[in-house]
Order: C-alpha cells, then sequence, then structure tokens
C-alpha cells in the first residue's frame, strides 16, 4: 500500500525503493519471509553490493532514511511511478517517464478522467495513469496475455490501487472494449502491433462530447497506417511526435590554457619564469560543465495524438 | 465527468480560445466585446454567445468600416491541410521564373476576393501564379502559406480552453514570456514533480504567465483534497493563464499565492515583524507603485514588445529590491531600540498602526505557513528566471524526506551549479540534469518526414528526491 498515499514510516507489506546508488535501485516487498528459487519458505533477506539486508528490519524506519549496510548504506524511498518505471521487473518492453510524460500531457488527462489503456504489458505507463486520474477517475487496461494481466493484478493490489484500475483479459484488435464501456471515455491509449485494428472500437467507446486518442509506435509504417485510419473515423488533429531526452553529467574539468604572449618580445630570465608560473595557476582554473553520455536512446517510439470532435461535429469518410 | 450541456455553452465570464487555422488566440467573452486579429482586422464577437464550444464562424466584413468584421454560424470551416500536399511533389520541369513573381495584378486579386471567391480558392491562384514560388524551400512555402492565411482565411472556431491549447497560443505568440517552457518540458516538470490530487505541491514561479500553476492546478483537479502553493517574487504572482482555465472557485480557493520574501520572514521573525512593517507607510505606498507597474505590465502583454517588457521587469524588481532594503532598514531600528521601550511601544502600536483588519496577501502567507507547518510537501517545483540555488535552498526544508523537487531553468550554467552545491551540501539522491529534443513529423501517404519548422528552446531540467 505504497503508491496511493504519502507516509511518513514504513509499514509491513509496504513495497519501498532502495536506493544504493544511480546504478543499483531496487523494489523491495517488507515481509519477513519469501519463497526462494526451490519455492521454500526461507527468510527475506536481500543481497546488495555493500552487504545483506534483512528486510523486515525495515518496519518502523521512516521514509527517506539511511540504511547502515555492512559495507555501506542505502536510502529507503517510498516509491514515485518515474521510480517505478526506472526499476519494475519487465514482462515487455516498456514505455519511460519522458514519453509517458508527454503521453498524459497531450491526452489532457486530470482527475476524474475515464480512460482506456491497451496492452497492458508491464505496467510502466499505468502506474503514472492511475495517479493522473485518482481519485475519482478510472483506468481500464486491457491485454490480451493472460500471465501479464494476473501479474499486473497482483502489483495493482499490492500497491493499493486496485480502487482506481480494472484489469481485462481480452484481444482489442477483435473483440474490442465492451458494450459496458460505450460512450464512457475521455481518452485511449494504445501500445501494441497493430493499433490501426483498434481505432474503430474506440470511437465506440469515446465520449459523445468527444475525446483523444494516443498511441505510441516504434515504427513510421503503423503511424501511417493508424493515421489514415484516424482521419477515416473522423478524427483531427493529428500531431506525432518523438521525444529524446538527454541526460548530462555535471563535472569539473579543468583546460590548459596556452600562453603565446611570451614569444612577442625578449625576456630576461625572471619574466619567463614569472610568466610561466601564471600559466600554471591559469591551468588551475576549473571549468564547471557537462558531459554527454557517449550513447543514448536514440528512439524509442512516434507518439501520435488526436482529437475525436463532439458527435455533432464529425465527418467521416466514408 | 463535467457537465454536458449546460457547460459546453459559451457564455459571458469565461475565457474561450479562438482558432483561425494555425492561428489561437485567447479571448475574455463579453457581450459586445471585439477581437483583435493581427494588426488591423478587427472581429465584433458577440454572435458566439450562447453558442456550443466547437462552433465555427465565418467572418464577414461590415459594410461601411474598413477591416471590421462580425460573425455568421457556419456548418464547417474551410480546409487548407490538403493545399500543402497538393503542391509538393509537383512537377516543376515546365515552370520558369521570368522575375515578375506574381502574375495577378493587384486589381485582379481584389476583383477574387469581391467575386466572393473563398479563401482557399484565392490562395490558389495566387500560388499557380507566383512563378518564384515553386523555387522557394519547403520551409518557405510554408511560410508563405501561413502568411496568406492570416489575410484569406475567415472562419474561427471557439474551443474551451485547456493547458494545451493555452500553452500553444503562448508559446507561439512569444516563447519568453513562458520562459521558454516547451510543452514536453511542462509534461515532464508535471511528472517529476508528482503533483497529483492530494498532498501539498509547492511551486515557485517567477514568470510564466502563470502557465506551470495553471498546469499544476489542473492536475490537482476539481473537488480533490490538494493545494497549490504558489511561491513568487513580486507583489502579485502572474496568473493570465490560471485565469484563462476558468477553474471552479473552490480549485482556485486552494491555489495559495504568496509572496517568497513575507514568507520566509513570517517563518523566521513571526507575525509581528511581518505586520509592523506593512504598517509603514512608506512601504505600503512602495508596494502600491509596484503593484501598479506590474499590473500595467500584464495588462499591456498582448501589445508590448519584447524588450519593453523586460524593460519593465527590471524596474519591477528594482522597486522590489527598494522595498525590501526599507523593510530591512525598519527592522534594524527596531532593533535598535532597548527592550523597555519596545514594550512601552507595543501597548500603544496596535490600534494606531497596524490595521485592525489584516491584509488579504497576509492571510494568505499566514496560511500557507500553516499548511507547511502541519504536513511536509509532497513536491516541489521552481521554474525560475532567478539564479535557482537561493531558491531551492529555502525551500527544501518545508518538503517531505523521500519527496522529489523538479527545477527547470532556460541556461544551463544556473542548473550546474545547482546540482554541485545540492550534491554537496544537501540530502539529495538520484539527481540528475537533461534537456529534452523534441520533434513533430508530418505524416502523410508518401511524404512522411519531421516537420521543417520546430522549436530549439526545450530548457533545461534538474531533477532528484531529498532524503533525510
Ligand atoms: C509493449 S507492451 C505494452 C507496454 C506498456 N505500455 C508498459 O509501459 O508497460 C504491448 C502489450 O500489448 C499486448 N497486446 C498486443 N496485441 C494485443 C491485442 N490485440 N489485444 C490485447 N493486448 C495486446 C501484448 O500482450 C503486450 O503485453
Amino acid at each position: 500500500m505504497s503508491f496511493n498515499k504519502t507516509k511518513e514510516v514504513i509499514e509491513e507489506g509496504d513495497v519501498v525503493i532502495l536506493y544504493l546508488n544511480p546504478n543499483n535501485i531496487y523494489s523491495l516487498e517488507v515481509k519477513a519471509k519469501t519463497f526462494n528459487k526451490k519455492a521454500e519458505l526461507v527468510d527475506n533477506v536481500f543481497q546488495t553490493t555493500y552487504g545483506a539486508l534483512k528486510v523486515i528490519s525495515l518496519v518502523g524506519q521512516k521514509y527517506g532514511s539511511k540504511i547502515e549496510l555492512t559495507k555501506g548504506w542505502a536510502h529507503v524511498l517510498q516509491p514515485t511511478p518515474e521510480l517505478w518505471t526506472m526499476i519494475l521487473p519487465h514482462r515487455t518492453q516498456i514505455i519511460y517517464s519522458p514519453d509517458i510524460s508527454l503521453i498524459t500531457h497531450l491526452m489532457e488527462l486530470k482527475p476524474g478522467s475515464t480512460i482506456i489503456e491497451t496492452g497492458t504489458g508491464s505496467g510502466s505507463l499505468s502506474h503514472s495513469l492511475i495517479r493522473v486520474i485518482r481519485p475519482n477517475g478510472h483506468l481500464y487496461t486491457f491485454d490480451f496475455h493472460e500471465q501479464r494481466v494476473s501479474i499486473a493484478n497482483t502489483e495493482f493490489d499490492r500497491h493499493g490501487l486496485s480502487d482506481f484500475v480494472t484489469l481485462k483479459k481480452r484481444d482489442v484488435c477483435l473483440d474490442g472494449f465492451g458494450e459496458e464501456l460505450k460512450h464512457k471515455i475521455d481518452a485511449v491509449f494504445l501500445d501494441l502491433p497493430h493499433p490501426w485494428l483498434v481505432i474503430k472500437h474506440a470511437t465506440v467507446v469515446l465520449k459523445q462530447i468527444g475525446g483523444k486518442l494516443c498511441f505510441f509506435s516504434p515504427c513510421i509504417e503503423q503511424v501511417q497506417r493508424t493515421c489514415a485510419k484516424l482521419i477515416c473515423e473522423g478524427f483531427i488533429e493529428l500531431n506525432t511526435y518523438e521525444c529524446l531526452q538527454r541526460e548530462m553529467n555535471v563535472q569539473y574539468r579543468s583546460l590548459p590554457i596556452l600562453d603565446f604572449e611570451c614569444l612577442k618580445y625578449k625576456h630576461t630570465n625572471e619574466n619567463i619564469t614569472e610568466k610561466n608560473e601564471r600559466r600554471e595557476r591559469k591551468q588551475e582554473g576549473k571549468l564547471l560543465t557537462v558531459i554527454h553520455a557517449q550513447s543514448l536512446p536514440g528512439h524509442t517510439g512516434f507518439i501520435t495524438i488526436a482529437t475525436l470532435p463532439p458527435s455533432c461535429h464529425r465527418c467521416t469518410q466514408k | 465527468m463535467s457537465g454536458e450541456s449546460a457547460e459546453s455553452v459559451i457564455t459571458v465570464g469565461i475565457h474561450v480560445i479562438v482558432k483561425k487555422q494555425s492561428f489561437s488566440k485567447v479571448y475574455k467573452v463579453s457581450e459586445n466585446g471585439t477581437l483583435m486579429l493581427g494588426k488591423n482586422q478587427k472581429v465584433e464577437m458577440h454572435e458566439i454567445i450562447g453558442k456550443p464550444f466547437w462552433s465555427t464562424f465565418e467572418m464577414v466584413p461590415k459594410h461601411g468600416s474598413k477591416n471590421t468584421y462580425s460573425l455568421k454560424l457556419v456548418e464547417r470551416t474551410e480546409s487548407w491541410d490538403d493545399l500543402k500536399g497538393e503542391l509538393s511533389g509537383q512537377d516543376n520541369r515546365f515552370i520558369t521564373d521570368d522575375g515578375t513573381s506574381q502574375r495577378l495584378s493587384k486589381e485582379e486579386i481584389l476583383q477574387l476576393q469581391e467575386s466572393g471567391k473563398s479563401g482557399k480558392e484565392i490562395i490558389g491562384s495566387l500560388i499557380e501564379n507566383s512563378t518564384s514560388f515553386v523555387a522557394k524551400t519547403e520551409y518557405s512555402q510554408e511560410k508563405y502559406i501561413k502568411k496568406k492565411e492570416r489575410k484569406y482565411f475567415k472562419f474561427l472556431t471557439i474551443y474551451r480552453p485547456t493547458i494545451l491549447s493555452l500553452h500553444e497560443v503562448y508559446f507561439r505568440q512569444n516563447h519568453d514570456k513562458i520562459g521558454g517552457l516547451r510543452m514536453d518540458s511542462l509534461a515532464q516538470i508535471l511528472s517529476y514533480s508528482d503533483v497529483q490530487a492530494d498532498g501539498l505541491h509547492m511551486l515557485y514561479d517567477s514568470g510564466c504567465q502563470g502557465l506551470p500553476a495553471a498546469a499544476m492546478l489542473n492536475r490537482i483537479g476539481e473537488n480533490t483534497g490538494g493545494y497549490l502553493i504558489n511561491f513568487h517574487p513580486g507583489n502579485v504572482p502572474q496568473i493570465a493563464i490560471v485565469q484563462a482555465m476558468n477553474f471552479p472557485q473552490e480549485l482556485k480557493d486552494r491555489h495559495i499565492a504568496v509572496n517568497i520574501y513575507s514568507f520566509l520572514r513570517l517563518h523566521y521573525q513571526g507575525e509581528s515583524s511581518v505586520l509592523d512593517n506593512i504598517s509603514s507607510k512608506k512601504i505600503t505606498d512602495h508596494i502600491k507603485e509596484t503593484q501598479n507597474i506590474e499590473e500595467s505590465a500584464e495588462k499591456s502583454n498582448g501589445e508590448t514588445k519584447n524588450n519593453e517588457m523586460s524593460q519593465m521587469n527590471i524596474e519591477i524588481s528594482e522597486l522590489e529590491t527598494d522595498t525590501r532594503e526599507n523593510i530591512v532598514s525598519c527592522c534594524n531600528t527596531e532593533k535598535g531600540t532597548d527592550t523597555l521601550k519596545r514594550k512601552l511601544d507595543e501597548s500603544e502600536e496596535p490600534e494606531e498602526t497596524i490595521p485592525a483588519k489584516k491584509p488579504k496577501w497576509f492571510l494568505e502567507t499566514q496560511r500557507a505557513l500553516d499548511l507547511l507547518n502541519n504536513s511536509k510537501a509532497r513536491g516541489l517545483t521552481i521554474i525560475a528566471k532567478e539564479h535557482p540555488l537561493n531558491i531551492v535552498n529555502e525551500l527544501l526544508p518545508f518538503l517531505g524526506a523521500s519527496r522529489p523537487f523538479v527545477i527547470f531553468h532556460t541556461y544551463r550554467e544556473p542548473l550546474q551549479e545547482t546540482y554541485m552545491e545540492l550534491k554537496q551540501k544537501r540530502n539529495v539522491i538520484n539527481v540528475k540534469l537533461f534537456s529534452n529534443f523534441l520533434r513533430s513529423y508530418q505524416v502523410l501517404p508518401d511524404r512522411t518526414h519531421p516537420d521543417i519548422l520546430t522549436s530549439d528552446t526545450g530548457g533545461y531540467i534538474l531533477t532528484g528526491y531529498l532524503v533525510r
């Protein structure tokens, strides 16, 4: 129960983030026992590069506090959707925070929005969507993969988010979203290989006063096919974006400065040593700058947003 | 959620987005209001009152008065979208540039207009008869069409304002006015700040027309438990975009705008120090003065040029420092007097100098402090024109442990410095500095490519989490 409200103190059953350093971040479920690989119930001990942690000992600790380990320390944090996306167990490819931010913003979501997402995948996007639409909105999320649905279900439950989300196992290309959601939805989001097969179903569930449809596709051909379909179905204001986040490493660097003045006239010996000294002093001057990553994700996916006007202003083709 | 009938009708007093092809503007609906389009087109707007959102109107020239239009409700707008498609990829082997770029004479163009041809037909003829058009790059072709659009496109559609549409209006008109905050940066700030329906959310914003506050209030939502504590350096916060969102009073009441100096003084020195200061007449006059300037700055936003604006800003901040210095010197004299005399003074002072009713800004400052004393903030967002280091240092103590902060700046250097200072002196983890590259695409059958026009003013974002 650690996603639905801010907490001071860690309780049994919480999911917490263990932060060792930027490259070692983990999530832990705070309970005394856990199953090992042989499916035996054993003490829940988490091995880190800085030593072992008896997970149940976190109970009573404050969120944000420093935990001593035998060879170092770590911090425990309450998860946010951004932290969760960084460390969640991958069952599929997932969408990351920069794209999630843009998707949420473009769909104009806010508390109270009733929305659809498909496929659920690893639930990376779902956690962010639920944060925005809580407490009076609802997320309906669909996936045709039985196991992904059931794991996601357990996760939402463990995170205290069950009240805001309904999971359904369904092939949305074939079967749509179901009669019960007809004209109830503010926005539909698609992340699956054939988004163009879902557009017709989406127009049925979007509200009569109109709504948004957003889809994420790695390939431009998918975008073209889906956009053509969207226009046929009366969607307008189609926009396609690509957003790359560039992280920068802040560092002090020193730059040697070459001194050519001494070449221009004759010097006494004294003068030269003085100049050399000054040159060395200059070299010590630190420059605060950034180093760009040697490689970065050059492409994630195209994000397309489209608006379905109110039914009285729609104009479909054919 | 919201009512589908009454609320979707345009009423007097609310703000709307007026869209004319790719150009859009914010308009506050009034009984007999007019809207200026460009430099000289004047549109009488009263037709829109009582009509549903999404209604489209044609601009009909008024007889007698030049460049004045009234509106007529129409079924649908004219689409220029296919215009570009038809043009690009044209075979141009027989077209030669003969030096005279437009073959149509002024009179012929005027005739076209008077013969009742649609804007699209006119621009079509203009392009057909322009010998230089084909020689233009696609980039300048687009620019050419945009320019003509202003003159020949005659349909307006009225929309309900949203953060995206308001952002678009301000970003296009003058992105400086909103601190160069691009859509993707704003989107990420809203994520990394963890803003949501409940909790206290702190924002420092020194001049984005209220865009960040409006976007955060939108995420806090109607009829929820969340608060936005909006620190600002002036006497009044910039709230043009907050107002344009037509938020219900209930939500506006949870937007607590406070001057950051007053807030910190109240926190460190207590009520009497703040109230003593405002009872000094000189200072109140000063404050009024600054307020006037800021108000006039806000009013003239539409018209004032860039540099005029920034000049005003400088004036404002100068006056502010003035005020502050005065206040400081006041405090000093007060401290200088011996305790006995002070006690005597205090017993007399209240009736005389402290107004019986505490001013509204003071009560708001008190309210912000009470809320933050009660529970720490869930997130801290800083979008500053100033150097952010001192601001973040002062506000971090009000942020809960394990909670995120996010700082946006147009420049990278102040964020680098802030990064180093925070890493060395404060308990923060997962600190990251980044910038974004945003690209939009034209998607058309066989003609898909990145958009020709893009913006390279994304700014920089610093994020992290506060720990104990
Ligand atoms: C890339 S994953 C989604 C990842 C998710 N957006 C996230 O951030 O974690 C795509 C998912 O769509 C599901 N899917 C594909 N085709 C589907 C269909 N026709 N109906 C329902 N789900 C489908 C797959 O099972 C897969 O889990």
